[in-house]
């Protein structure tokens, strides 16, 4: 994999978004599922958290222009590498995708074509986005099968998803969306249906791109311990709003819990825990007062 | 010796060609909360299918109370064992209301006073009575949960059989429906069968726990034990390292 160069002194971050709003315009009245939003990425690992509703992945799909109709994204600022996303054309904003921003999404089970073989929607992603012949797009298709270590990369080129298991298919899920070689890979809960081990794994991987090739990832997920051992640092949502950003090891602080948002207390509150039991788990007050 | 509430011997399950559970053996006492723990394909599931009576094709011993039981159960069994299954925007009709669902055991079953009892029953898990005439869709996912915990409990069985009951579920909600659970088995005294992949929920809830792998018994060990991180296994080892999240080498 060719590396992308290191930042230079001044150079704008990788994504700056700036009061972001997602607003869904339904017959029962506007339903704001992200409510100004703002934050910047560097080459870093960025967590998002919240539970369902918290319009975490509403972000992700806001940042590649894939929220569906009747949703309206609007923002004071959304800029890739300097430049702006708000004002970008539709056609422009799609080159982008997939090219330099792309998204791997939770279940590759809804998320791969049924009828292609994975090795083909593979390459056809390189192809498209990198202008290559099909010689070459298969070629570089093994290559990233076996990089995120696909054993017989051969075999599995020519199986159907529903001829692969559901950490294998993550996994031709991730090969797909960075065989453009993505400068911002979305990750969407991209390891919550799979089992602890593979999970793993599958972190490793995205974990070397950051380190290694110096991609920007955003990891979109509910799994306070996943994200507070795996982010630099975090975002927790709740209801659309941001409670608060942190360095993720301030998560795992336990001196430092005091001077957590509620809300971020009260998630880590209601997890049961193998080191310190308690009779009756926490459990979570909402108060209205966050989301005004 | 007190008889166990659930016990199974030499268990063994196959879908085809494919040998799912391999000579599973073990015992649950009354009032236990007992947790099967391993990852997808371990068999986990499909062991708490064949106790339900759920699944036919098996095969050794399994006895519910001291009574060996036959591969298609009867009324009286299903007075006893009641399951509450992983998802519960799956395992609710959409188009029944919630005294529909719940007044369906109790009609199946003949028991008089279906009112009084789908009333307390709601009240149990702490729904309003006000839900009672609601439709699925009508409720969050926590709510639909303790609507299946409701229907399972309102023939007033002596042992729950719960798979991943609260995967589905968000963190905060989850909370809630253990700390309801875990009451219910303090006051009705419940033998409890939990089968889940977070390690850190089947320490919360249970006193033993097995762990499973390629449908065989890897290791049983009681809580301390997990709680101590001493598990007698490289592959018990291996999968409580793994819940407990990321590690960078070096």
């Amino acid at each position: 994999m060719t590396e992308i160069r290191a930042p230079m002194a001044g150079e704008p971050p990788l994504l700056e978004v700036d009061n972001l709003k997602v607003d869904f315009h339904t017959a029962t009245g506007i339903v704001h599922a992200v409510r100004g939003l703002s934050f910047s990425l560097g080459r870093e690992r960025l967590g998002i958290v919240g539970e369902s509703g918290s319009g975490k992945s509403m972000t992700g799909r806001a940042i590649l222009d894939l929220i569906p109709h009747p949703g309206v994204v609007t923002a004071d600022r959304m800029a890739f590498r300097g430049r702006d996303l708000v004002q970008m054309e539709r056609k422009e904003r799609r080159k982008l995708r997939g090219r330099h921003i792309s998204m791997v999404m939770q279940d590759p089970k809804f998320s791969l074509n049924p009828v292609e073989t994975v090795g083909n929607q593979i390459a056809e992603a390189y192809r498209i986005h990198r202008k290559a012949g099909g010689r070459e797009a298969r070629e570089r298709s093994l290559a990233m099968l076996e990089a995120v270590q696909i054993r017989e990369p051969a075999r599995v080129y020519d199986l159907y998803p529903h001829e692969v298991s559901g950490g294998m298919g993550q996994r031709v899920m991730i090969a797909m969306m960075l065989i453009a070689e993505p400068e911002i890979l979305i990750a969407d809960e991209p390891t919550s249906a799979l089992d602890v081990t593979v999970q793993l794994q599958i972190l490793k991987i995205l974990d070397e791109l950051v380190s290694e090739r110096g991609m920007g990832l955003i990891f979109i997920s509910h799994d306070l311990h996943l994200v507070q051992s795996f982010c630099d640092r975090v975002i927790v949502m709740y209801g659309g709003k941001v409670m608060e950003t942190l360095p993720a090891a301030e998560l795992a602080d336990l001196s430092a819990r005091d001077r957590r948002h509620p809300y971020t207390r009260g998630l880590l509150g209601c997890l049961p825990d193998l080191d310190h039991p308690q009779a009756k788990l926490a459990t979570l007050t909402r108060d209205p007062a966050w989301l005004a | 010796m007190t008889t166990a509430a659930i016990s199974v011997d030499k268990l063994n399950v196959s879908f085809g060609d494919s040998h799912v559970v391999k000579d599973l053996s073990f015992e649950v006492r009354p009032g236990e909360s007992y947790g099967l723990v391993g990852e997808s394909g371990s068999g986990k599931s499909t062991v708490l299918r064949v106790l339900s009576g759920l699944n036919h094709e098996w095969s050794g011993q399994v006895a519910i109370e001291g009574k060996s039981q036959p591969k298609h159960r009867g009324k009286a069994f299903h007075r006893a064992v009641q399951m509450v299954f992983q998802d519960p925007y799956g395992s609710l009709h959409p188009k029944k209301t919630v005294d529909d669902a719940l007044a369906e055991p109790l009609a199946i079953h003949g028991i008089g006073d279906a009112q009084a009892r789908i009333g307390r029953a709601l009240s149990d898990v702490g729904l309003p009575a006000s839900f009672r005439f609601r439709f699925p869709h009508q409720l969050s996912g926590g709510q639909r949960q303790r609507v299946a915990i409701a229907r399972a409990l309102v023939l007033e069985p002596p042992i729950l059989l719960l798979d991943e009951p609260t995967s589905a579920l968000d963190v905060s909600i989850q909370a809630e429906v253990l700390n309801l659970l875990s009451a219910i088995r303090k006051e009705r005294n419940l033998t409890y069968i939990l089968v889940s992949h977070d390690l850190a929920v089947v320490g919360h809830m249970c006193e033993r726990l097995m762990v499973m792998q390629f449908g065989r018994c890897v290791e049983e060990m009681d809580v301390e034990a997990l709680a101590a991180r001493k598990p007698q296994t490289a592959y018990a080892q291996q999968l409580l390292t793994a819940s407990e999240g990321f590690r960078r080498a070096g």
